[in-house]
């Protein structure tokens, strides 16, 4: 079988025309991002799966928008944060999550959790859907701060000063967990 | 927390927005002072676990074969869309087409022709009381809205 590229705007024009292995290896490429965002918003492993899928669903149905390959990263995360914002309103869910949701997630085993995993997303999850959104894009190794201010629409101005902001709220529910998360694995 | 009056420079060398000059003073800065180097740990612990990509496992079979559901049903939607379009224009025209010159008082010479027939065969039929067509012609119309709303509704149900 013919190899196929990883040249994007070859991946999107044969996605477009349906060729099933260039979506393939789309979402290979951005699984691991969309179901990063997700897990971390809603905390719960097998919900998470669902939207993930639901996300691609949404790429896929909606690729022949997409003009400029730059914009691919940051479009797939607003669709992935529009299927979040659906799933909660769905399940008329707080925004919020709860510590329960939290030691949900520790009951799957795909997941490695650490301490340090149990104390960071616990303090996560006591923030607002805005904050935890923009940390997790931030954080994420892939995105760049243009592309962070994409997906959240905002400048990117604005966006430095909300993740110093969100970046001051996770570090105050951190407080007292210094030792641990320095010790910890 | 970090009280340090360099503490606020500490996120933007993480997320690599200093200067090269900016990035070098505050390295420095970083070797004299103990919070900051504290904080700069603390921070990177943090970095080092929201910088994990999760993985969702081997998904790729499952959002092929969900999304060929969904776009099947997608086209059948769009073919009941056109269904539904065209069976109310038919019928919005239907009861344009009687009610206006009703409403105007126009001579409607083939409903008369109608009436007149349908008339004979009341009489054929024994009935005492005559037809009234146009009565006839709304209430099929009628019939016709509401059996079509029906369906569409029960389409979109399904």
């Amino acid at each position: 079988m013919e190899a196929i590229s990883d040249d994007f705007e070859n991946l999107i024009q044969w996605a477009k025309n349906g060729d099933e292995r260039a979506m393939t290896r789309l979402i290979t490429i951005h699984k691991g991002l969309v179901f990063t965002i997700i897990l971390r918003m809603t905390n719960d492993y097998d919900a998470s799966q669902d939207l993930t899928q639901e996300t691609f669903i949404k790429v896929f149905m909606n690729i022949k928008k997409v003009k400029n390959t730059d914009h691919l990263k940051p479009w797939i995360c607003t669709i992935a944060r529009n299927v979040v914002r659906d799933y909660f309103r769905k399940a008329k869910r707080n925004q919020t999550i709860s510590f329960e949701d939290v030691k949900d997630l520790h009951g799957h085993s795909e997941i490695e959790i650490t301490r340090k995993r149990i104390i960071i997303q616990d303090a996560l999850a006591k923030l607002a859907e805005r904050d935890r959104m923009l940390l997790t894009l931030a954080y994420y190794q892939g995105l760049s701060l243009k592309e962070v201010a994409e997906v959240m629409k905002m400048n990117e101005a604005n966006v430095k000063v909300c993740i110093h902001r969100a970046r001051k709220r996770l570090r105050k529910h951190l407080e007292g967990y210094e030792h641990e998360l320095l010790s910890a694995s | 927390m970090n009280s340090c009056q360099q503490a606020e420079r500490l996120i933007d060398y993480l997320l690599k927005q200093l200067t090269d000059e900016e990035k070098k003073e505050y390295e420095t800065h970083l070797k004299s002072c103990q919070l900051c180097r504290h904080e700069l740990q603390v921070e990177q612990a943090i970095e080092s676990e929201l910088s994990v990509e999760l993985q969702p496992g081997f998904i790729e079979n499952r959002i092929r074969v969900r999304l060929q559901v969904r776009q099947a049903r997608d086209m059948r939607s769009l073919w009941m869309y056109v269904f539904r379009m065209v069976v109310y224009g038919v019928t919005a025209a239907l009861v344009g087409i009687i009610t206006i010159p009703f409403l105007l008082k126009l001579p409607i010479i083939s409903f008369t022709d109608l009436g007149k027939y349908a008339n004979e065969a009341a009489e054929l039929l024994g009935q005492i009381a005559p037809v009234n067509t146009f009565l006839i012609i709304f209430e099929i119309c009628y019939v016709a809205v509401f059996l079509a709303s029906m369906y569409s509704l029960a389409q979109i149900r399904r």
